[in-house]
């Protein structure tokens, strides 16, 4: 469970003060799909970072599984991060001179995997998004489309228990970005991890259990579906 | 994160940008090249010294002379008191008798002998053209490479070691034709009127000939003769002179190493001069130690300015590796594993700068060490000589240098923080 309490975060000083989230609280369930919407400049972003401790705001609690992750030193963050979170960028953020192996293994050394059990999860990954073939070329030889798939494939290699994705699909056609949703959402329903997705699209956001409205760094409106 | 993963991701990214990687550490090749090389320098130096000194001296003997008139400015007094010689080689007082006799007498000293260097005539053979030559006296405790023959303990009175170039100029077939063959050598006695001169015959037999050799101190064209033969050609020669019986240097032989020592502060405290052969050596080394300190500044220079290199491409590669950084820092890599990522791509430009100019600098020299020696006219010595552990250690340092530099690059990406780094637009 996800328990984000009177998270409020102040960009800039004195008279240049902007307010990105003021007073923020809402509870996310175990294994639940949850959509953050609002306009760029929302504060939808800003959330999303400091919900996976990446960012840290001025007032409020961020409790992950009883742990107030902001009350964590840095080095205790950064390993949380690694064993239990993973991200997805609207622009990929894959290496491009890297190969595709070498890119999804990357997560995993960081997680002191041992050389092994690396390579069955690399290809365990690459093979559930269908770049298995891809191994070895590098990752700027890949399409759009395919290296969002690379990036998923960084994204579940260490079988995080939440997946943020900060819109996954819009630097993407309709039809390479209708792959995308599918891999994560089936993802997200075979092993119940909570996915968090940042968009502003209300097609994608209507297929999660929850839509969380933001404006101006204030929760507009929580909408959870009845199951 | 693990070292080896870091490691290996560190040396990837290098590869991805080859040149300037390879740019980079050219600049730390050419220090390495330069450090190498003066290194195997002064270990060749040194080595060579040693072989010089060990091939041409005694550890029991001592080279003795009359100490030098306490340092003062300008030219030094007359005094009738004072025996003293005073040419291009060689200024201040001479040993006398008196004074070999007094060496003599010291606990320890076995023998005395003061360098003879008779001036003869010329020496010659039956039916054979007249040539001028040195004449020296052959001491065992110089090692001599011999063409043919060889002498083993001492030279007899009558026997004479030539060098090569005497052999066909005296007209011997070769080397081996001269052994056992007889030589004369004709002196001049100097005190004769000239109008009635007095020259005598020294009859030699060709014991052995020694080929030139890279160790050996003396003149090269010197021939050798017994000690005794050799005061016997002097004494007929100077006789009456002047400058009969003194001598610059004389040559002590004590029973042991340990007790050369010791005749060695007798003999100062008694007012002369004296070296060992360890001093002599020290004496060289000093000279080549300065040497291969300034070929090391030069080396050191160039490091430094590769420091600077290193700092730069770094910093360049932490600003275009922004997103990157960012990336693995949101996927949870530690502050401190970012930082060693790039320390460590530093340590790779060193190594690879290290082995390169190291490599090159063993290569070369290896290449040029027998021209070097044919240049110098040493034989078959080599001077540059390359101890790996040097070399491991030329490297090992480089790495550590450039670990150094990288660490403010590193601590830039280490501090980066991942939702600037992230930010695309």
């Amino acid at each position: 469970m996800i328990e984000v309490k009177g998270v409020t975060k102040i960009y800039g000083k004195k008279d240049n003060e902007f307010k990105a989230l003021s007073d923020v609280s809402f509870t996310i369930p175990d294994g639940a799909s949850v959509a953050i919407l609002g306009k760029s400049g929302s504060g939808k972003s800003t959330l999303m970072h400091v919900m996976s401790g990446l960012d840290k705001p001025q007032t409020g609690q961020v409790i992950i599984d009883g742990n107030d992750i902001l009350r964590l030193k840095t080095k205790e963050v950064d390993k949380f991060r690694s064993r239990k979170m993973s991200f997805i960028f609207q622009s990929f953020f894959v290496q491009g001179n890297e190969s595709c192996y070498n890119n999804v293994s990357l997560p995993l050394e960081i997680a002191d995997v041992s050389i092994s059990r690396r390579r069955v999860r690399v290809e365990a990954a690459l093979k559930a998004v269908e770049l298995i073939d891809k191994k070895k070329s590098r990752a700027r030889d890949l399409s759009g489309g395919q290296k969002q798939r690379l990036a998923v494939a960084r994204a579940i290699v260490n079988s995080p228990k939440i997946l943020f994705a900060d819109e996954p699909t819009g630097n993407l056609d309709s039809v390479t970005g209708g792959v995308i949703e599918n891999l994560l959402f089936n993802y997200h329903r075979k092993f119940k991890v909570t996915l968090i997705l940042v968009t502003h699209d209300p097609e994608l956001s209507e297929r999660c259990d929850i839509q969380i409205h933001i404006k101006d760094g204030v929760i507009d409106s929580i909408k959870r579906k009845k199951k | 994160m693990k070292i080896q993963s870091i490691v290996i991701r560190a040396g990837r990214s290098l590869k991805q940008a080859k040149s300037r990687t390879i740019l980079t550490s050219l600049a730390i090749a050419v220090g390495a090249f330069t450090i190498t090389l003066s290194l195997a320098a002064g270990a060749g130096g040194r080595s060579y010294t040693d072989q010089i000194v060990s091939a041409n001296t005694d550890v029991k003997e001592l080279s003795v002379q009359k100490s030098p008139p306490k340092s003062q400015k300008g030219p030094t007094k007359y005094s009738s008191n004072i025996v003293s010689a005073s040419t291009a080689f060689f200024s201040g007082e001479l040993l006398t008798r008196t004074d070999l006799n007094e060496i003599q007498k010291i606990d320890g000293v076995v023998s005395v002998t003061p360098n003879y260097n008779p001036q003869i005539k010329y020496i010659t053979r039956a039916g054979q053209d007249k040539y001028l030559a040195s004449i020296s006296a052959f001491s065992p405790s110089v090692t001599l490479k011999y063409a043919a023959g060889s002498v083993s303990g001492n030279l007899a009175d009558n026997e004479i070691v030539l060098t090569e170039e005497y052999v066909p100029a005296l007209g011997f077939k070769n080397n081996q034709d001269a052994i056992g063959k007889n030589v004369e050598i004709i002196t001049d006695k100097l005190t004769a009127p000239i109008s009635a001169h007095q020259t005598k015959t020294f009859p030699f037999i060709v014991k052995a000939v020694s080929s030139k050799s890279g160790l050996a101190f003396r003149s090269q064209s010197s021939l050798l003769v017994s000690s005794s033969s050799a005061r016997a050609m002097y004494d007929y020669i100077n006789i009456g002179t002047q400058s009969y019986d003194d001598f610059a240097v004389a040559s002590v032989r004590t029973t042991s190493e340990q007790r050369a020592k010791e005749v060695k502060d007798v003999l100062i405290k008694k007012g002369y001069q004296a070296q060992t052969a360890a001093d002599i050596l020290g004496a060289v080394n000093t000279f080549i130690n300065v040497l291969q300190g300034i070929l090391l500044g030069f080396g050191a220079l160039a490091i430094l300015t590769s420091i600077f290199g290193i700092i730069n491409t770094q910093y360049i590669s932490v600003l275009e590796r922004t997103q990157q950084i960012g990336l693995m820092k949101a996927l949870g890599m530690r502050r401190r594993d970012v930082g060693r990522l790039f320390k460590l791509e530093a340590a790779w430009i060193g190594f690879l700068g290290g082995v390169i100019g190291s490599g090159l600098a063993v290569l070369a020299g290896t290449i040029a060490n027998p021209f070097i020696s044919k240049a110098l006219d040493i034989g078959d010595i080599r001077l540059l000589i390359f101890n790996p552990v040097s070399v491991v250690a030329v490297v090992v340092g480089l790495v550590l240098v450039s670990v150094a530099s990288g660490i403010l690059p590193a601590r830039k990406a280490a501090k980066l923080n991942p939702i600037d780094a992230l930010r695309t637009e």
